[in-house]
């Protein structure tokens, strides 16, 4: 991966790189696994100086799933891991490099979400590419080594492929809980590290004026799960920095979504209202992750919020993909009313009525605050959108010309592949627990 | 793989009000999957699947539209170099039939005017909840001169037959093209037998 070494730090903003990817060693040794999948993997990996550049641009996409299909793995057992990698390559060098890996795995593991990040982007990026065989060819290997992680971590049962990258809470919910509670990773110094910078956010959110742009920089490492409620509420500007006037504020916003709720609610079945509240009604139970559209208080619970979102939104109405909006608030605002353990069910009916009534109005309003600053990406002709795209196209010509003009020669258009990544803000891209990672930068 | 390796490329573009069941045709055929719980399709989306019909190779360029009018801006851009548009309803929602004079002005606006037409009444494996009947759908379509067709991608049912139907009349249609136009490098497979009723009676 040498020659992607300055695409990756463009777009990495913290940290230097550590040494050996180490990730490539992982993902290549699920055993047991396609065998050009293998192929290309072994090459990157033990990097024979005579592979041209060329070649190994033609393996950049397998080696992206291979990098990624490890990404989400929960139950890593590193001396199994080891094990595994040191039949397959040099064990000196395999050894060498993956005892970096434990020494540096805090640091890792930031990188490793920016990594997934960008090798999402560009997986997409690739996937648009007009070629049928690839396509089909892509979505197999991304099957068979998905399908091997899996069954290696420890809720194996609960995953399929398929539902690894879409019903996000149950096959992820310890990432989805902090970011680092690889359970049987964690190291000490992991800990220490973590409890310190817990304690950062919580000195910063004990006030009595809460720094925003010092919240800010420090939410730009991800923001510890403990404090991501609270956290996301100021950032988004839904609670005041003064301590003293936020339980206030709290209340009077959600007496206030309730009473648009009275208000607004029942005229969705009016006529002028009936569109906009049928394209909700068909939306909500299509929408990722499944734990949650199975559950009738939830989709309850999306419908209410964005249909008074829409209704006092008339400029660009209820918008496909702003569902998905919805759910990073709404997934992070019950975790913190849940044990870890229930997360993974993510059954919000064990919740007290009134908890349910809170967590709604704050998803209401934080989506709210959110949507104020993009709105210009769901009025009509979707202007926001557009231009995003057009600046999405301007950088990466700038900063990789050769996949500006692999598209521009295979006559792909960013419009193509890149409105949805806007239009949903990567919801559909990356799992549920990456989005939620990439907001705590966003707000 | 070379880009290059098929006889006929056609451009498919299908549309119809959200929630009528695009998604979920073009992944039955293109993969032979129904998965339940996909999410709205956002602006546009494609696939491609190579069919062979009378032993010649036919690329399918499938694009998947956004059914709310919000993606108009975006879908429409697709319509003009599309060959085949295929036009979908639900049979068991009213609504999206009723939607369909609209579809077809978007059609007369935007699309080629030798596009083919493909009327579609999908979700036939929803029966009792039909709203649309059979023979409505078959009068309009022939008022608007379209090849009509009921499908249930969740049963398989005509999927295949929808496109591989329609890619034999596209086929056809461009050999009519070749010969009309009088084109002096012939297409290939040029000189074949080939009639649209032969190919396609795999069902």
């Amino acid at each position: 991966m040498a020659s992607d070494t300055g695409r990756k730090q463009f777009w990495k903003r913290s940290g230097a790189k550590v040494p050996g990817s180490i990730q490539h060693v992982y993902g290549a040794q699920h055993p047991p696994f396609d065998p050009l999948l293998h192929g290309s993997l072994i090459k990157t990996s033990s990097k024979p100086p005579t592979t041209p550049v060329k070649l190994k641009k033609v393996s950049t996409f397998q080696e992206f799933e291979s990098n990624t299909s490890d990404a989400w793995d929960l139950g890593d057992d590193d001396d199994e891991l080891l094990a595994i990698a040191a039949e397959n390559l040099n064990t000196e060098v395999v050894m060498e490099t993956a005892h970096k890996v434990i020494q540096n795995h805090s640091k890792l593991q930031e990188q490793h979400k920016l990594q997934e990040e960008q090798l999402q982007e560009e997986k997409q990026v690739e996937s648009s590419e007009v070629s049928s065989v690839a396509y089909v060819d892509n979505r197999l290997v991304k099957s068979v080594s998905e399908g091997h992680t899996s069954s290696s971590s420890d809720n194996a049962s609960e995953n399929s492929s398929m539902q690894r990258s879409q019903s996000l809470p149950q096959t992820s919910t310890p990432p989805l809980a902090s970011g680092v509670d690889h359970s049987t990773s964690v190291t000490s110094a992991l800990t220490e590290r973590e409890a310190s910078r817990l304690d950062k956010f919580k000195q910063l959110l004990a006030g009595p004026n809460t720094n925003l742009e010092e919240l800010r920089k420090l939410s730009w490492s991800g923001i510890p799960k403990q404090v991501r409620p609270i956290a996301w509420k100021l950032l988004s500007g839904y609670l005041p920095a003064n301590v003293d006037r936020r339980e206030s504020t709290l209340q009077r916003k959600r007496k206030e979504y309730f009473a648009f709720v009275e208000q607004y609610y029942d005229s969705r079945n009016d006529e002028s209202h009936q569109d906009t509240y049928r394209q909700i009604h068909i939306d909500i139970p299509r929408m990722s992750p499944e734990v949650l559209r199975l559950q009738p208080k939830v989709t309850e619970i999306f419908e209410r919020i964005l249909f008074i979102w829409a209704i006092r939104h008339p400029a660009s109405g209820y918008v496909q993909g702003i569902n998905d909006l919805v759910t990073p608030f709404f997934v992070v605002f019950v975790c913190e009313y849940m044990e870890d353990d229930e997360v993974e069910n993510f059954d919000v009916s064990s919740l007290p009525e009134e908890v349910l009534q809170n967590i709604e109005a704050d998803s209401y309003w934080c989506m709210s605050k959110l949507l104020d600053g993009i709105q210009d990406n769901y009025t009509f002709a979707q202007p926001g959108i557009q231009k995003k795209v057009k600046m999405l196209e301007e950088l990466v010509r700038r900063i990789d010309e050769q996949v500006h003009r692999h598209l521009d020669q295979h006559e792909v258009k960013y419009l193509q592949f890149a409105f949805r990544w806007m239009n949903n803000l990567l919801m559909r891209e990356v799992p549920l627990r990456c989005t939620i990672r990439l907001w705590d930068t966003y707000q | 793989m070379s880009m290059e390796d098929y006889d006929f490329l056609f451009k498919i573009v299908l549309i119809g009000n959200a929630g009528v069941g695009k998604t979920c045709l073009v992944r039955r055929f293109t993969q032979g999957l129904f998965p339940p719980g996909q999410g709205a399709t956002i602006g546009v989306d494609f696939m491609i699947k190579t069919v062979e019909i009378n032993g010649e190779k036919v690329k399918l360029q499938i694009w998947d539209t956004a059914g709310q009018e919000r993606f108009r801006s975006i879908t429409q851009s697709y319509y003009r170099s599309a060959n085949a548009l295929i036009l979908t309803y639900d049979i068991t929602c009213e609504e999206s039939f009723r939607c369909l004079p609209e579809w077809l002005r978007e059609i007369e606006q935007y699309a080629s005017n030798k596009v083919i037409t493909v009327l579609v009444g999908n979700k036939i494996d929803l029966a009792d909840k039909r709203e649309v009947s059979q023979q409505r759908a078959a009068e309009f379509s022939e008022a608007q001169d379209m090849y009509y067709l009921e499908t249930s991608a969740k049963e398989s049912d005509n999927v295949e037959k929808l496109f591989l139907d329609l890619a034999c009349r596209l086929i056809s249609e461009a050999r009519q093209n070749t010969l009309v136009n009088n084109v002096a490098s012939p297409l290939p497979g040029e000189g074949k037998s080939i009639s649209y009723l032969t190919c396609c009676n795999f069902n």
